[in-house]
């Protein structure tokens, strides 16, 4: 595509600024089911995005239908979205950062990677789930590979690109013991194939399960909790979502006026990397700003919101690099996050927790939470704790507290770190005390 | 979109090792889509969605791919990478292809996307103005208009006779978000009408004014309630929206993508009973002009209105084609994609509690203490075990058959299969009420409904201990 064509479409019609990025995927995914291939899946696609400003206001527009007509197309809907836009603020195309810290974490080596040998990978995973224990009744593996880039260019002159690709292998049991049901799942992300030892995370994948078999619940009262990595992270996840500084502009944050403030536990430390070198690098955000390492929550004191340019002007600061925009508006974003761990292991952590729960799995958080008041309730599952040891399995009860009181009575972080999905990397949490639903 | 004989052409290709069944799924969608901010156009776009998928089946192995490039080249190309999966000899070839006449449920005459933008914007402004006015302590007003519109065409062949259809999906939802701050915090509510209906439904149809300003009352409500208690209570569910419980926790382990791989908890469940008898259910893609319902589905069958439960009795699962190999049941019009990038699979449509004979009113009167839950975020379920989980957004106190006091922050948890049981009284008031339901093959648009009925027991979490 030829962009310069764009751009004089854009100015010939009365958008004085614009905008263009060009995004394409590829996926390729495995699924085993019962010792076969049940599913293959291969594809491609591509978008377009435009942007400009029309009489100072902002419109944008997105395609996926790309032919002779995508310019006409893309600068027809700008000029509907800028007229309809009745935002006060005068807006603008961002021309560009002065450094950017670009890196290549495209990994080759995995794209060149036969699809025979990912089959093979993922069916010797299957194998030895099924050989692990003789209640494994179901085994479901798959392997997914996505790549995807980038382009950006506005009619500044500002051309930007990125290239990243990543893999995963999901896999889940189902065992049966009598009556019986249990199931557990486990995913690995990474963008290198050797980061997989397939031996650990069989035995992961079936000890997850098995470990639920005779689960019960527990009587409702307040307990010591000791939150699992995944379920701490979704809970940390909400805090952040808070530090968004349109919801702290609009007044729907839990965090607003409270910058500088000590909102949490001085154990708690959060860090935003996108320049971190992994599978969720990223050197420049959705308005083509420069992003930048930052400290959000040092001992639990709120240092910073996440602006993007917008934002940033309202408050009279600099955008933190962290707008994002897939369609109509700029929006804001975050990833690539660090909290700081603890330096005891998970069993030291435990280890003067008398009548505790530790909970290793949350369900309905995404309607059990209330965003803007940090209230939640959801459905848990885990383990007992008594004396300071990992006791009986517990199932279908609930956990409920609030966000803020709960980072308040964060004790501190075990030294097990983990990389979640959504990007977080984070340890066990034990929180002085949470209600539990149960009997 | 694409021609006839290109069609031909790429079923062919997908067919040359050894599949016995191919389809293409072509997709151009243009949505309209409009966000207002306390009474102004934060913006509004419409997002062009363009593109193919192509699936081919072979036996129980499925494989599955999609592109933004409907060209001969790319689509043949896609063909050829997908059949590499398979290495059997050619079992038909396509010659020809036939249109079957498709019954229409949605008719639609007032489109929403020819009524001009201004209009639609005022009437988001007039919601807006009207939720903002119900009390001082509403600090944001959140409105918006989601109006999807796609055109589709289904290429399919199980033989040398191949079918085409072509079909139209329009739909409309009105978002209203009201926020309230008081002294503990910040409380939301939300409501959101929608339909595959015209532009009349929703200033007609329905009573948007009404609607909005209950949004507005009950995020205020909120703002003073006290936190639910925890235990195992008696708890009534409104009729209505109330139906997410039915769906969560019965819908998607009745859906043949989990029964058919004795992966749900339903799976040998046909003619046994695993509701209580004065429990029947439907899934219904048939009812006109509702959100849930649809012509044809994502593979061309024709929506059917599906028997789940009678009398307590499992007499039937959503069925696709693939997941319907396995039971050896023929597909029943519901399987369901969100867009060309998602493989279709067995999903709801309008799912349903049937109604019963007990008036509402009457169910509340015989219950002396328990909870009354009269609006649901939202849940989900686990189908390999039924457990679910489901959170109230609005719920009530219920002492000597009166509704009492307002409670927030409470969550539903039980298995499907105890919850069924549990169901000791039906009204008589069925209500549908819209959703998006997230699974597999993405998001798609259902209703869910049931009238007013009582669970005798369930464990109840929240944080304000025991009731009492």
């Amino acid at each position: 595509m030829n962009f310069n064509q764009f751009f004089a479409l854009a100015k010939e019609k009365g958008i004085s600024e614009s905008q263009i990025q060009v995004s394409k995927s590829k996926a390729l995914s495995i699924s085993l089911f019962r010792r076969e291939i049940e599913d293959f899946r291969v594809n491609e696609s591509q978008n377009v995005i435009a942007a400009g400003i029309v009489n100072g206001k902002f419109g944008s527009s997105l395609t996926e239908k790309l032919g002779k007509d995508t310019f006409d197309f893309l600068t027809d809907r700008i000029l509907l979205a800028a007229r309809l836009n009745e935002k006060k603020e005068e807006a603008d195309i961002f021309k560009g950062s002065e450094k950017y810290h670009k890196k290549n974490v495209y990994n080759p080596a995995l794209a060149a990677v036969p699809t025979e040998e990912k089959l093979a990978l993922i069916q010797k995973i299957e194998s030895k789930l099924y050989d692990a224990d003789p209640r494994v009744a179901e085994v479901e593996v798959e392997y997914s590979e996505h790549e995807s880039s980038s382009e950006f260019y506005n009619s500044f002159g500002l051309k930007l690109k990125q290239k990243s690709n990543y893999f995963y292998v999901v896999a889940s049991v189902v065992m049966r013991d009598g009556e019986a049901t249990k199931n557990n799942w486990k995913v690995v992300l990474d963008k290198d194939l050797s980061a997989l030892n397939v031996d650990e995370f069989v035995a992961e994948v079936v000890d997850g399960a098995a470990k639920k078999f005779g689960a019960d619940s527990i009587a409702s009262k307040k307990y010591p909790t000791v939150l699992d990595r995944d379920v701490m992270a979704s809970l940390v996840n909400y805090f952040l979502s808070s530090a968004i500084a349109d919801e702290v502009q609009r007044h729907t944050s839990m965090l607003e006026g409270k910058l500088g403030q000590k909102i949490a536990s001085s154990k708690l430390t959060i860090e935003e990397k996108p320049l971190e070198k992994n599978v969720f690098f990223s050197y420049f955000d959705g308005e083509g700003v420069a992003t930048r390492n930052k400290v959000v929550v040092k001992n639990g004191v709120l240092k910073t919101y996440f602006y993007n340019r917008e934002t940033a002007k309202k408050d009279g600061v600099e955008s933190t690099g962290n707008g994002t925009w897939g369609g109509g508006k700029v929006g804001t974003g975050y990833g690539n996050v660090f909290v700081k761990p603890g330096k005891q292991s998970f069993d030291e952590l435990i280890a003067d927790i008398k009548d505790g729960v530790y909970i290793t799995d949350v369900a309905g958080l995404g309607t059990g939470m209330n965003a803007t008041s940090g209230d939640f309730s959801c459905q848990a599952e885990g383990f007992h704790i008594v004396d300071g040891k990992v006791a009986e399995p517990l199932t279908l009860i609930t956990l409920s507290g609030n966000l803020l009181k709960m980072l308040k009575d964060l004790k501190g972080f075990a030294n097990d770190v983990k990389m979640t999905l959504g990007s977080i990397s984070i340890a066990s949490a034990y929180i002085k005390s949470m209600s539990i639903g149960g009997k | 979109m694409i021609s006839k004989s290109l069609a031909i052409k790429v079923l062919n290709a997908a067919l040359a090792t050894g599949g016995d069944y191919a389809e293409l799924y072509l997709e151009e969608s243009t949505p309209e889509i409009i966000m207002l901010e306390n009474g102004h156009v934060e913006s509004a776009s419409s997002p062009q969605g363009y593109g193919c998928g192509l699936r081919i089946l072979c036996g129980f192995r499925s494989v599955y791919g999609y592109t933004s490039d409907l060209s001969a080249k790319s689509l043949l190309a896609l063909a050829e990478k997908l059949s590499a999966s398979y290495a059997e000899p050619r079992k038909f070839t396509v010659e020809k292809i036939v249109s079957p006449r498709v019954k229409k449920n949605i008719n639609i005459s007032d489109h929403v996307r020819d009524v001009p933008v201004d209009e639609k914007i005022n009437y988001l402004k007039e919601i807006s103005g009207i939720i903002s006015a119900v009390d001082p302590r509403i600090v944001r007003v959140q409105t918006g208009l989601s109006a999807g519109y796609k055109k589709i065409e289904i290429y399919n062949a199980e033989g040398p006779v191949g079918q085409h259809f072509s079909n139209e999906e329009e739909r409309t939802r009105v978002f209203m978000i009201a926020m309230a701050a008081g002294e503990n915090g910040i409380e939301t509510s939300f409501s959101g009408p929608g339909a595959s209906a015209g532009w009349s439904y929703f200033t007609n149809t329905i009573d948007y004014k009404a609607i909005a300003k209950d949004a507005g009352e009950k995020a205020i409500m909120m703002l003073t309630a006290d936190e639910c208690p925890s235990g195992r209570y008696t708890v009534v569910i409104k009729n209505g929206w109330g139906g997410v419980l039915f769906h969560e926790a019965c819908g998607h382990p009745l859906e043949a993508s989990s029964t058919s791989k004795g992966l749900s908890v339903f799976s040998e469940s046909i003619g046994k009973p695993i509701a209580s008898p004065c429990v029947s259910a439907w899934d219904d893609g048939t009812i006109a002009n509702e959100w849930g319902s649809d012509n044809i589905d994502s593979e061309g069958v024709p929506t059917q209105k599906n028997e789940l439960i009678r009398d307590g009795i499992c007499v039937g699962f959503m069925i696709d084609r693939f997941n319907g190999r396995r039971l050896n049941m023929a597909p029943n019009g519901t399987s369901r994609r969100q867009s060309y990038k998602y493989c279709p699979t067995s999903r709801m449509s309008n799912t349903y509690i049937a109604a019963g004979k007990d008036d509402p009113e009457q169910i509340i009167k015989d219950t002396p203490l328990g909870i009354y839950v009269a609006n649901f975020g939202g849940g989900s379920v686990d189908p390999t075990t039924g457990e679910f989980n489901f959170s109230a957004s609005e719920a009530y106190i219920i002492r000597d058959g009166k509704i009492c006091e307002p409670v927030k922050g409470c969550t539903l948890i039980g298995t499907g299969q105890e919850v069924l049981m549990q169901i000791d009284r039906v009204g008589n008031d069925l209500e549908l009420g819209q959703g998006n339901c997230g699974a597999a093959s993405g998001s798609v648009p259902v209703n869910v409904g049931q009238p007013t009925i009582r669970l005798k027991e369930i464990t109840v979490g929240g944080r304000g201990g025991k009731l009492e």
